[in-house]
């Protein structure tokens, strides 16, 4: 049997006020401390490399997406996220989507798609906030995707990074 | 223009003095009582008599009518319904007509009474009685002329009072004492 | 201004304009108290409080208002509707209508005083307690009326507290009628300008200052005393089935008293009007002051709520008839006989 020793209250303690004026003086004294609660949308989170948010395309430097639609993150997508529809382009590389949608409320940011893609094409951006009007708004077509490479740098250095450490070196 | 005023709230008065005995729930009859209250207040204050006006509200409304309220509201009087109807079922009964009947003899008799009085109290004003409205006149003949009185309606509240709380307590003693003694 | 007598302003003009301004000024501090309760609860807790609605958050009150207005009305199915629907304004008149006695001080216009309040009665404090006895009424018909649970038990214990914790209210009230010899809140702030010293600094006064200060935090159902409201127990309280505006109106009611119950401290212990050490002060200075004492109890009624942790009900009814008010009736007793011994004549 558990038998709480309650402490016996001193007289002021009894008779309140002065605890009163104690518990007072404490919240006035926080009155004047800086607030450290975060104004969100105008200081959002902060991410680094290591941050999974939604997956986005790589556009190369000279304009052209990297992706071949090969296909393999379609397959590699657990969530079934990712619809890819691939044709011939003029471009060396002879292929290309002419369809990539990632359905953003399917998308669990599992960043299996990166790890799939042989291209470098897709990678986990640091965009995190989602919302719309409609389910049909949250089906991201390739423009919505498309982020040029220099926005996307961090991520890109970093998967070399991670990839390079049981990589051969040549 | 005061005139008009004092007959619409005679009138609302009695109404409500009405509405106390008629009303099928007794929050109806709380109610109609505050409505009473009030014009018997505004009435006063029409006379001039300001203190008694206050005191009118401040006692009756504000702590006699509340602890009415208190008190219906802890029975359980969920099946009384909560609508305003009146019932007329009190003036059925033949004793209830005759006791109605001596009550209105009895107020006529008073209001007859107080008339005369109020009639001969203003042919000859005492030359050095305080005036009534003012709080010192009223302090003044409270504690002075009718302090005698004034401590003997005090004692017979503080009487009620024993009485009631002896009544209570002798009924939870007893083997079902319900709450029907808590008026 | 040459030439402007106040004697030829229509009286008329001069109470609407003193209405206008007491009045407009009242229901404003109400709502200017509800974004300043969230600010500086916030601020208490490290938080930012409102600020998305104008300059720091200072429009919040009346997007709260366009809010309120613009909800849906529900009265409860089995609620007496005419109860449910008095209820509200029969708690936010009585409380609104209580300013009207407080004198705030003096406006002076081309040497020609005006006294800065609505009504100069000389039963001012009978009339405010007649009043403010009538502010349960709101608080126990809306929980009667809801036809719930949890709004009867709001309305009990609000009616059960305010019961109670006016008797301790009145009788430190009257210490203060007993040492100025008088009902006329001008009269008191007047006796205490004469003196020179507030009631507050008298013994006697101190010891009523804090019990009126309790007794005005439950008398306005606020914390540690909100058993009214209480919201992990009882929802909402009595007002749990109220929405849209009706709700604001309660809000409103509670604002209001509260204010009003700021002003009657500032008025009865802290000298009203009156500027320490300075008696001939100019009158702007007065009502600033004024402004400035009841600007700090307003404070204090929004320090205390986020400081203390609520009573329980037991707690309070014996803090009520046990603690406060015995001290109160031999305060007042001592007061009176201190004064019966040491006034002279009549």
């Amino acid at each position: 049997m558990v038998v709480v020793q309650r402490k016996e209250l001193t007289l002021a303690e009894r008779l309140y006020l002065p605890e009163v004026l104690r518990g007072l003086s404490l919240t006035f004294r926080k009155f004047f401390e800086k607030p450290i609660t975060r104004q969100y949308p105008e200081e959002p989170l902060p991410t680094d490399e290591v941050t999974r948010g939604q997956p986005r395309l790589v556009v190369k430097d000279d304009g052209n997406i990297a992706c071949v639609s090969c296909g393999m993150c379609e397959i590699a997508c657990p969530a079934y996220a990712i619809t890819i529809d691939g044709g011939e382009t003029d471009r060396t590389i002879e292929r290309e989507p002419k369809k990539f949608e990632i359905d953003m409320l399917r998308c669990i940011l599992c960043g299996f798609c990166e790890e799939a893609c042989p291209k470098d094409a897709i990678f986990m951006s640091n965009e995190l906030e989602l919302a719309d009007y409609t389910r049909a708004g949250l089906v991201y077509d390739m423009e919505k995707l498309k982020r040029p490479k220099s926005a996307l740098q961090r991520r890109i250095d970093y998967i070399y990074k991670l990839n390079n450490r049981w990589r051969s070196k040549p | 223009m005061s005139a008009i005023l004092f007959y619409v709230l005679a009138v609302v008065a009695l109404l409500g003095a009405a509405g106390v005995i008629l009303a099928k729930s007794p929050m109806g009859s709380v109610i109609s009582l505050l409505g009473t209250f009030f014009a018997l207040a505004v009435i006063y204050l029409l006379a001039g008599f300001q203190f008694l006006a206050a005191a009118q509200i401040l006692v009756y409304a504000g702590a006699i009518l509340v602890l009415f309220l208190f008190v219906i509201m802890l029975l359980n009087l969920g099946a009384m319904g909560s609508r305003f109807e009146l019932s007329f079922a009190p003036l059925q009964s033949g004793r209830a007509r005759l006791a109605a009947a001596i009550a209105m003899a009895l107020a006529l008799i008073g209001l007859v009474a107080a008339q005369r009085a109020s009639l001969k109290a203003l042919a000859e004003p005492a030359a050095d009685a305080p005036a009534l409205d003012s709080l010192r006149g009223i302090a003044l003949e409270l504690f002075g002329r009718y302090s005698l009185p004034f401590q003997a309606v005090s004692v017979l509240l503080l009487a009620t009072m024993v009485a009631v709380i002896v009544l209570a307590k002798r009924q939870r003693a007893g083997e079902h004492g319900s709450g029907e003694g808590a008026q | 201004m040459d030439g402007f007598n106040i004697k030829d302003v229509p009286e008329v003009v001069l109470w609407i304009a003193k209405i206008a301004i007491i009045f407009g000024g009242l229901v404003g501090t109400a709502a200017l108290m509800s974004l300043a309760e969230r600010k500086v609860s916030a601020w208490m807790q490290y938080r930012h409080g409102p600020n998305r609605v104008g300059p720091f958050g200072l429009l919040q009150p009346l997007a709260d208002g366009i809010k309120f207005i613009f909800k849906e009305e529900l009265i409860p199915e089995g609620a007496n509707k005419f109860l449910f629907r008095l209820a509200p304004a029969l708690a936010a008149i009585p409380a609104m209508m209580t300013i009207a006695v407080i004198p705030i001080g003096t406006v002076v216009i081309a040497d020609q005083v005006i006294p800065f309040s609505i009504a100069q009665i000389d039963l001012g404090i009978m009339y405010m307690l007649a009043l403010g006895g009538l502010s349960v009424y709101g608080a126990i018909l809306g929980g009667w009326a809801s036809n719930s649970k949890y709004s009867l038990l709001g309305g009990l214990r609000a009616s059960a507290q305010m019961i109670s914790y006016e008797l301790t209210l009145i009788l430190s009230i009257l210490v203060v009628v007993a040492l100025s010899g008088s009902l006329d809140l001008n009269t008191i702030v007047d006796a205490q300008r004469e003196a020179g010293l507030w009631n507050v600094f008298t013994p006697f006064g101190f010891l009523a200052f804090v019990l009126f200060t309790i007794a005005s935090f439950a008398e306005t159902n606020r914390h540690p005393f909100d058993f009214a409201e209480c919201e992990p127990e009882l929802v909402g309280g009595f007002h749990t089935e109220y929405s849209a505006m009706r709700f604001a109106l309660f809000f409103l009611g509670e604002y209001c008293a509260m204010t009003v119950m700021a002003c009657l401290n500032t008025t009865l212990f802290f000298g009203g009007p009156s500027v320490p050490f300075w008696p001939e002060a100019p009158w702007f200075l007065g009502i600033l002051a004024f402004l400035v004492k009841a600007g700090f109890f307003l404070f204090l009624f929004i320090w205390v709520r986020w400081t203390l942790p609520r009573f329980r009900f037991d707690q309070l009814m014996r803090l009520g008839w046990k603690v406060a008010l015995p001290i109160a009736l031999v305060n007042l007793l001592v007061v009176g006989a201190w004064v019966a011994f040491t006034t002279k004549g009549s």
